[in-house]
């Protein structure tokens, strides 16, 4: 059985041209309340084109339902959520726009893939030889694509998905969780598929729990926790934005530092790593403080590590592994 | 331009899973029992009365009530499984102004219970047509009677279908929805009549027996106007219920 790990990710790539246009993803002060309880609260960051935005945060931390604001499936209690500064029900061709990956199993089981297919393609107006095709690129042709969307494993079902978000080549995808089901060599094949559409200009978010696969495929990270951001930035600035600091008092520095806004995470019994404060600042509260210093330096750390400290160690054990995107097809 | 593909793509949707044809064996069953009662069945005194007369024999074929009924459950699991089975996302997310998708599906609907429901009139006429000779007795319908049974069947169960379709969108839940539809069409319109005096001529199945020729409780234009009416209120709360409801 051809899967997409066997595609060469070439043929999925976007229609180079000087006439795609580019969209910016912008969330502002988006808030969605249930009841009393905020899910998403407040919540603002920017997804800019040309990039891969990874959103993470962990299980029920509001990605999905910031995902289905920002596609018109829940409504905001507060804030909005555009793409290219319209609302998406306002987009005049969303299925031609928007590439979307959100529901794992959106699929009636009695239907084959191609039909499954088929009618995204009679909303769209795509036509019959692109179903084909787009089936053939992620490895579902022939018996596959005909066979009952019921009998499909959850790699084959993930490739159907990935498949309808490819549908009209869009210049921009929004997939939550896409390496969900695949082989690691399908989490590789999707992984140069996004870098590349984003190298073309495309906007591209991708939520993740899995951190593994987010560290090396994201430029971007969104990192929301209990529906509020925790940070924004580009990777690479992020992984220079914490410190190490290696202290005889780790407990007492951490205190002074978490009450001047730092989030500091005890690593061993002596160290911490803390984000949010200037390692000058750091420097000097702990000399106020009279607490004796040994080391005091930038900490590249891991997404692992980094992810940890934002969220204050509330993070799965699915995530730290990597989730289920080992599973093979 | 985009309407026809929405409409295009509902259809399809009808057409590529089992759905229809489990509704097709319930009707090839109402058919078979049918032609089993024209060849078996007799009155209390050993005739075949019931059979007898060309308006006893449309009375038998009238399939209107059934229609709706039978359209109504084939609207409401129509609609009400695309929640359980969450392809309500990819329709909303390819047509996010969801009243155009909804009346797409309305549409669609529309257009296979009416189906549906010609072929389960002409399956009911034909199966009885065939079982007559067992008898002493002949098709004694007109043509014209057959044109008005299944034309007046096409046109309840059409409507029937916009009905069970508006209870799905409303309720979401196939077995919840199924069982509203149920109740709503099979159960309640008796207790009503019973409770409100005059209310009897307007329940489905009374205005659906108009349609197809026997009877004569009110007029045709009365008895369509009605049935419309049965369909538009559950439509119009369906379409109300989508646009405010977030897809969760």
């Amino acid at each position: 059985m051809t899967d997409i790990s066997t595609v060469d990710a070439g043929p999925l790539l976007p229609a180079q041209g000087s006439g795609r246009p580019s969209y910016q993803i912008e969330i502002e002060h988006l808030t969605k309340r249930y009841g009393r309880r905020a899910v998403v609260d407040d919540l603002t960051f920017t997804v800019q084109p040309g990039r891969v935005t990874g959103f993470l945060g962990p299980n029920g931390s509001g990605k999905s339902t910031t995902m289905k604001i920002l596609l018109g499936l829940a409504s905001a209690t507060e804030g909005k959520a555009t793409i290219g500064g319209q609302f998406y029900r306002d987009l005049r061709d969303p299925a031609g726009t928007v590439g979307v990956l959100i529901e794992q199993d959106s699929f009636h089981p009695g239907r084959s893939g191609r039909d499954h297919l088929q009618i995204l393609s009679d909303v769209a107006g795509v036509g019959a030889a692109r179903v084909s095709e787009i089936l053939s690129l992620v490895g579902l042709k022939g018996d596959d694509a005909r066979r009952h969307v019921g009998t499909y494993s959850l790699g084959m079902r993930q490739r159907l998905s990935l498949a309808a978000a490819l549908l009209c080549d869009p210049p921009v995808l929004v997939l939550d969780e896409p390496g969900n089901g695949l082989d690691p060599q399908g989490v590789r094949t999707l992984r140069n598929l996004l870098r590349a559409r984003a190298a073309n200009g495309d906007t591209v978010l991708v939520s993740s729990h899995a951190l593994a696969e987010a560290e090396h495929l994201v430029d971007d990270l969104v990192v929301i926790d209990q529906g509020r951001l925790v940070t924004t930035g580009s990777m690479h600035d992020l992984r220079q934005a914490a410190s190490l600091v290696r202290t005889t008092s780790p407990t007492q520095l951490r205190d002074i530092l978490e009450t001047a806004g730092a989030v500091a995470t005890l690593q061993g019994t002596d160290s911490l790593i803390v984000s949010g404060l200037p390692i000058d600042e750091i420097g000097e509260r702990a000399f106020a403080a009279g607490i004796v210093v040994h080391e005091l330096s930038t900490h590249a750390g891991s997404l692992e590590d980094l992810f940890l400290a934002w969220t204050g160690g509330r993070v799965t054990d699915e995530a730290l592994s990597g989730g289920d995107e080992v599973m093979h097809l | 331009m985009m309407w026809r593909r929405l409409i295009r793509a509902e259809i399809r949707k009808l057409t590529t899973t089992r759905m229809p044809w489990g509704f097709f064996a319930v009707l090839v069953a109402i058919g078979g029992i049918n032609a089993a009662l024209v060849m078996f069945a007799t009155e209390a005194d050993g005739s075949k009365a019931f059979i007898a007369t060309a308006e006893d024999q449309q009375s038998l074929v009238a399939f209107a009530a059934n229609a709706f009924i039978i359209a109504g459950l084939f609207g409401t699991i129509a609609v009400a499984s695309e929640y359980g089975h969450g392809t309500v996302v990819p329709m909303f997310l390819a047509s996010p102004r969801r009243h155009q998708a909804m009346l797409a599906q309305f549409t669609a609907v529309f257009v296979g219970g009416g189906v549906l429901s010609a072929i389960g009139a002409g399956l009911l006429i034909a199966t009885v047509a065939a079982a007559l000779p067992t008898t002493e007795y002949g098709f004694l319908m007109s043509a014209g009677d057959v044109t008005r049974v299944v034309a007046g069947s096409t046109i309840t169960g059409a409507l029937g279908a916009v009905f069970g379709a508006g209870v799905g969108a409303m309720l979401r839940s196939t077995g919840g929805a199924a069982v509203a539809t149920i109740l709503i069409l099979v159960v309640a319109p008796p207790l009503i009549a019973q409770a409100a005096t005059g209310t009897g001529d307007w329940m489905p199945g009374t205005i659906a027996n108009v349609l197809v020729g026997v009877g004569d409780d009110v007029s045709l234009l009365a008895a369509i106007a009605a049935l419309f009416a049965w369909a538009s209120v559950p439509a119009a709360l369906g379409l109300f219920s989508v646009q405010r409801r977030d897809v969760v």
